[in-house]
C-alpha cells in the first residue's frame, strides 16, 4: 500500500482498520506496523479523534416498551387465516349455487310431477272446518 | 447478494410473529441509536424508530431481495426521518437557542465531567453539515461497511470516504481546545 492512499484511508475511516474497506484492512495494517515511527501524528490523531467520538457511543436503553409498540403492529397470522376462511366459504356458496343450478336443469322431469305441480297450485284453497 | 435479513422479511410479511420480534430485535436498538445521536433527543428517536417499523410493516409483504440490502434500506429510512425532523427544527429555530456547555463547577462530579464531554462531542457533531454527519454516523457508530454506507446515501464509496473525511477534518478542528481534556476523561480505549 502506498503511503498516500493509507493517509486518505486514515482520513475517512480513522485508525480503526475493522472500519476501513474490507480488501485494504490487511494491507492497512500492515502498512502501519512497518511504519509506525514514521506515521506516529497523523494515525494519533486519528485515534483520539476515534475516541473522542466514542465518548457519544452510548448503549442504547432499554426498548422493550417501544418493541411491543412495535410488534402490535406487524401483520400477524390470523389475517392471511381470516382471509383465506373469506375465501374458502365464497367458494362454497358459489359451487352451492352452481351445483343447485345445475342439478335442477339437468335432473329428468316427467310429466306426472308436472301435473302434480300444477294440481298442487290450481286447487281451491279450503280452510280446515270449511269442507262439511 | 447475500441478504441476512431477507428471510426474516418475507415471513414478517406472511405475517410470522417470530420473524417480525426477529427484526425487531436485531434493528431496534440500532435505529434508536442513530436517531438519538441524529437527533439528541430520545422520545423524537423513538418516534423515528417507531416509523421506520410501520414502513417495514408495510414494505414486507412486497419486499423483493437484491435491489439493496434490508438494512441498507432501514437505515436511509431513518436517516430520511431525521433530516425531515432536522430541517422543520431548523424552520422554526430560535436563533438564540445553541448547545450549553457550562463552565466547570469547582467541585465537578465525575457525572458532571461526564456529561459534559459528552456535551462537547455532540455539539460538534451537530455543528456538522447534514450529510457529513450521516456519513460519520454510518460508518463509525452503525458499523456499516463502505459500501452499505455508500449505498445508503445515495452516492459512490468515494464520495462518502470524500463526506467521512471531510466531517472529521471539521471534528478534529472542533475539538482541538479539548481534545486532552476529553480523551484524558474518556473510558473508551481507542479500537486499532
Amino acid at each position: 500500500m502506498e503511503r498516500a492512499r493509507f493517509e486518505h484511508l486514515l482520513d475517512a475511516y480513522g485508525a480503526d482498520v475493522a472500519r476501513w474497506p474490507a480488501a485494504e484492512r490487511a494491507a492497512g495494517a500492515a502498512f502501519a506496523e512497518r511504519h509506525a515511527v514514521d506515521l506516529g501524528a497523523p494515525v494519533d490523531e486519528a485515534r483520539s479523534l476515534d475516541a473522542m467520538l466514542n465518548i457519544v457511543r452510548e448503549p442504547v436503553a432499554d426498548t422493550a416498551a417501544l418493541a411491543a409498540r412495535v410488534l402490535a403492529a406487524a401483520p400477524v397470522v390470523r389475517d392471511n387465516f381470516d382471509k383465506r376462511a373469506l375465501w374458502a366459504l365464497a367458494a362454497c356458496a358459489v359451487f352451492g349455487v352452481v351445483l343447485g343450478y345445475g342439478g335442477g336443469v339437468l335432473a329428468p322431469t316427467t310429466d306426472a310431477d308436472d301435473t302434480l305441480f300444477v294440481m298442487a297450485f290450481e286447487a281451491p284453497f279450503v280452510a280446515p272446518g270449511e269442507d262439511g | 447478494m447475500f441478504d441476512p435479513d431477507a428471510e426474516y422479511v418475507r415471513k414478517a410479511g406472511a405475517g410470522d410473529t417470530r420473524a417480525a420480534e426477529a427484526l425487531v430485535r436485531r434493528h431496534l436498538p440500532r435505529m434508536v441509536g442513530l436517531a438519538r445521536r441524529m437527533l439528541n433527543d430520545g422520545a423524537e428517536a423513538e418516534d423515528v424508530a417507531q416509523e421506520v417499523f410501520l414502513r417495514v410493516w408495510r414494505e414486507a409483504p412486497r419486499w423483493k431481495p437484491g435491489a439493496a440490502k434490508f438494512d441498507t434500506w432501514m437505515h436511509r429510512v431513518a436517516l430520511n426521518l431525521c433530516y425531515d425532523r432536522l430541517r422543520r427544527r431548523r424552520e422554526k429555530a430560535d436563533p438564540d437557542a445553541g448547545v450549553h456547555v457550562a463552565d466547570p463547577a469547582p467541585l465537578a462530579s465525575e457525572a458532571w465531567l461526564a456529561s459534559q464531554r459528552t456535551a462537547y462531542v455532540k455539539a460538534a457533531l451537530d455543528a456538522l453539515p447534514e450529510r457529513q454527519r450521516a456519513a460519520i454516523e454510518l460508518v463509525h457508530f452503525q458499523d456499516l461497511t463502505n459500501i452499505a454506507a455508500a449505498e445508503t446515501l445515495e452516492v459512490s464509496v468515494e464520495a462518502l470516504e470524500s463526506l467521512l473525511a471531510r466531517g472529521r477534518r471539521a471534528l478534529k478542528a472542533a475539538l482541538a481546545d479539548v481534545a486532552h481534556d476529553l480523551i484524558g476523561g474518556a473510558d473508551g480505549v481507542p479500537r486499532g
